[in-house]
């Protein structure tokens, strides 16, 4: 036969088109399947991929016998469901909402999943876990922040670490807690990105500020992944407020404080609500220029001290990733922590008893390997037992050094 | 009107008439809900396509703002339904005449522009669009709108599970796009169109008027993606800025158009039918390593195509190459 391109074209084309359709052979019996919805190419692959690492630890540690005190990690798979294991199935969302509500659907449909963890995208998640509604799937979302999303009275929807209130609370407690050590903390400046995060975290930091008596001396709100900020650094200069506070991701973050030493602006302390100021990458371009920055955070490996098993757990990410925990990837090991608990409680994988046995979680913040006091849901779904914890960066690493029963030092304030 | 041409419009005609009969009948053998949805998608962006070519291909005017007339037909369509219980199918259709004002309102400066300089005032133009309902609080800002769902229904248009009310409509969206286009490609505003397009002195010259004609596309162009916009928004139940308006958007409605076969009839279609399926079931079948494999491959198959087929795919359906350049 002649193959000309005419063919070569149609047949791959064709072929393209047919060979996915060949379904996996799901014939293993034991097993519990929890698919994982996270940007897994674009802007945030990143992210994604770090979150992979982060999720296969903590089934490494559920399918597995480990001596932690942490919930599943002393048996082999699930006890309540004859010693199930755990198999995780990633999907790509791409940051596109409607990406993650086809992904979404895929799992439950073709997967057979028996519950979704996602998706740091906040606009994601919202999509997902309607989708999960309709299917009565219950969602856990490991990592989002924004406080709209556990607000619209979704049944199936679960929330385990702190969302950007309750972030933004600590922070003001902290402010606080150094006015009463006779710190003078008087303006604020916020300098935020424009997408949902941005915008969610300085809402509620004006309010706030509003209710404890800050003034906000400049609110400048900047286009994401911004080519310069120039104009933006220049306000900030004039305002010259006693706390900086950014909301921004990881590149806008580093060219912000890039621009505030080209400007010749030092801010006499900087507060940040996390994202680009938790990230390796931002302290290895321009960690020199901002010794003392504070972040907010919902891990601390300060924690380790205490509790043992913190460190061991983090050695494990860290031979499989070469990364330390950080705010994001500890929380989405909690997120499947949690989610298998309440699994192997359920002893099924019927989405309703699930999501009845996430809704009776009880899980002692010293069995996590987070400074939580409790993992315990409200009416909402949200654990409103997640407190946040502030960190310093001081000497090349981070230094826990608020609330006061996590704290390992006292804070340097102003910053140096 | 020489006989020829009547013919292949008549056989034009009774194609879609059959390939529109299969696609009614494959939701009866296809009950995969993820299948159902790239099926949805490809539909959709087939009939956007379709939409994007009236301007970009038969006239010539190559937009790469569209995103702005797609996202104003999401949400007008949501901010009239969640903020004052207008059923969506009413807040599709004043979307879409709204949409088409606009690009008229905007055709007035714009199209004395010509080429490059046309298309980069349709990016800056969408991207002010994009910026205004990124900072409109009213309209969710950043935040978006999420549409509650609350059972199913028609009047509402939404569906909590099944997939066919929405696969039915971008059905009937793609084949009225489609007819638009036929019936269009053989009136006084098809040949006005590619004269237009060919060469606008040369079209003036002989009594067309080229700002009219230009103004006439444009707006039918807006009408539709703006239905295509209403659609979208109901189906995923979720808009922001940032899933409705982005450039991005733009670029995915010109690409099948561009890709199939550009200022043709099945171009879009085709193109679509190819694209839509590549990226979904890439993405989801090998996208989960999180190696970017998927965005490899799907840049492969657009480059492999251009190089092979530089006038569209729909170059390997021609008998003789002079038809597909008719």
């Amino acid at each position: 036969m002649k193959i000309d391109r005419r063919h070569l074209l149609l047949g791959g084309a064709a072929s393209a088109a047919v060979l996915p359709f060949a379904k996996p052979a799901r014939a293993q019996a034991k097993e519990v399947v929890i698919g994982v919805i996270y940007p897994l190419s674009g802007a945030s692959a990143q992210i994604g991929v770090d979150a992979q690492k982060a999720f296969q630890t903590a089934a490494e540690l559920i399918n597995n016998k480990y001596d932690f005190d942490l919930p599943l990690a002393r048996d082999e798979g699930l006890p309540g469901l004859g010693g199930a294991k755990v198999r995780l199935v990633f999907a790509d969302h791409q940051a596109d909402p409607q990406k993650g509500r086809a992904e979404a659907e895929r799992l439950i449909t073709q997967e057979k999943v028996s519950a979704i963890v996602g998706t740091y995208q906040s606009a994601v998640a919202v999509t997902v876990s309607q989708i999960c509604e309709r299917y009565q799937i219950p969602f856990l979302s490991a990592d989002n922040s924004s406080p709209s999303l556990h607000r619209r009275g979704l049944k199936f929807y679960f929330r385990a670490a702190p969302h950007d209130e309750m972030f933004s609370q600590a922070m003001f407690d902290f402010f606080d807690a150094l006015k009463k050590k006779g710190k003078k903390i008087e303006t604020l400046a916020l300098f935020h990105e424009d997408t949902i995060f941005g915008t969610d975290s300085s809402n509620a930091q004006l309010k706030l500020a509003q209710e404890r008596g800050y003034k906000v001396v400049a609110d400048i709100k900047y286009r994401a992944n911004s080519p310069s900020l120039t104009a933006e650094v220049q306000q900030l200069k004039a305002a010259d407020a006693d706390v900086l506070m950014p909301s921004s991701y990881t590149t806008d973050a580093i060219l912000l404080i890039r621009t505030m030493g080209e400007l010749g602006y030092k801010a006499k302390n900087i507060v940040a609500q996390d994202a680009g100021f938790s990230e390796k990458a931002l302290y290895d371009a321009v960690g020199d220029k901002i010794p003392g920055v504070i972040s907010r955070g919902s891990f601390s490996l300060d924690l380790a001290a205490k509790r043992p098993m913190v460190g061991k757990i983090n050695d494990m990410y860290k031979a499989n990733s070469g990364k330390d925990f950080n705010d994001y990837s500890s929380r989405q090991f909690m997120g499947l922590i949690v989610m298998a608990d309440a699994i192997n409680r359920a002893k099924s994988t019927d989405g309703e008893k699930i999501r009845e046995a996430l809704v009776a979680t009880d899980m002692p913040g010293e069995k996590t390997i987070m400074p939580w006091k409790q993992v315990k849901f409200d009416a909402e779904g949200q654990n409103t037992f997640a407190d946040p914890v502030l960190l310093q960066y001081v000497g090349g690493k981070f230094v826990t050094i608020f609330p006061e029963q996590a704290a390992v030092a006292e804070a340097i304030w102003p910053m140096p | 009107m020489d006989d020829a041409h009547s013919k292949r419009r008549l056989r034009d005609l009774i194609v879609a008439a059959v390939l529109t009969c299969i696609a009614a009948l494959v939701p009866l053998f296809v009950k995969d809900v993820y299948v159902q949805n790239i099926m949805v998608l490809t539909l959709m962006y087939a009939a956007l396509s379709q939409a994007w070519n009236i301007l970009g291909g038969y006239c010539g005017q190559i937009s790469l703002g569209h995103a702005l007339y797609f996202g104003l037909g999401a949400y007008t369509t949501v901010l009239l339904f969640t903020k004052f219980g207008v059923l969506p199918w009413f807040g599709m259709l004043g979307g879409g005449l709204i949409s088409a004002v606009i690009a008229m309102a905007l055709g007035y400066p714009t199209f004395r522009l010509r080429g490059h300089y046309f298309v980069i005032a349709t990016i800056v133009i969408a991207e002010i669009g994009f910026l205004l309902f990124h900072n409109w609080d009213w309209a969710g800002a950043a935040l978006g709108i999420d549409i509650p769902v609350r059972g199913d229904s028609w009047a509402k248009f939404q569906f909590t599970r099944s997939k066919l009310p929405y696969y039915y409509f971008a059905l009937v969206f793609c084949c009225v796009a489609w007819l638009v286009t036929w019936w269009l490609e053989n009136s006084k505003w098809g040949y006005w169109w590619r004269a237009v397009k060919d060469n606008p002195e040369a079209a003036e010259s002989l009594g067309v008027v080229v700002f009219n004609s230009k103004m006439g596309a444009a707006a039918v162009s807006a009408f539709l993606t703006a239905i295509g916009g209403a659609f979208y928004a109901m189906f995923v139940s979720y808009i922001d800025p940032e899933s409705v308006m982005t450039f991005q958007f733009s670029l995915l409605m010109a690409l099948p158009a561009v890709l199939g076969g550009i200022g043709t009839l099945w171009g879009p279609v085709l193109g679509a039918v190819i694209l839509i399926p590549l990226t979904e079931l890439t993405r989801s079948f090998i996208g989960g390593s999180g190696r970017g494999v998927d965005l490899i491959l799907y840049g492969t198959v657009i480059v492999v195509i251009s190089l092979a087929r530089p006038e569209g795919l729909i170059g390997l359906f021609a008998k003789r190459r002079k038809e597909v350049a008719r």
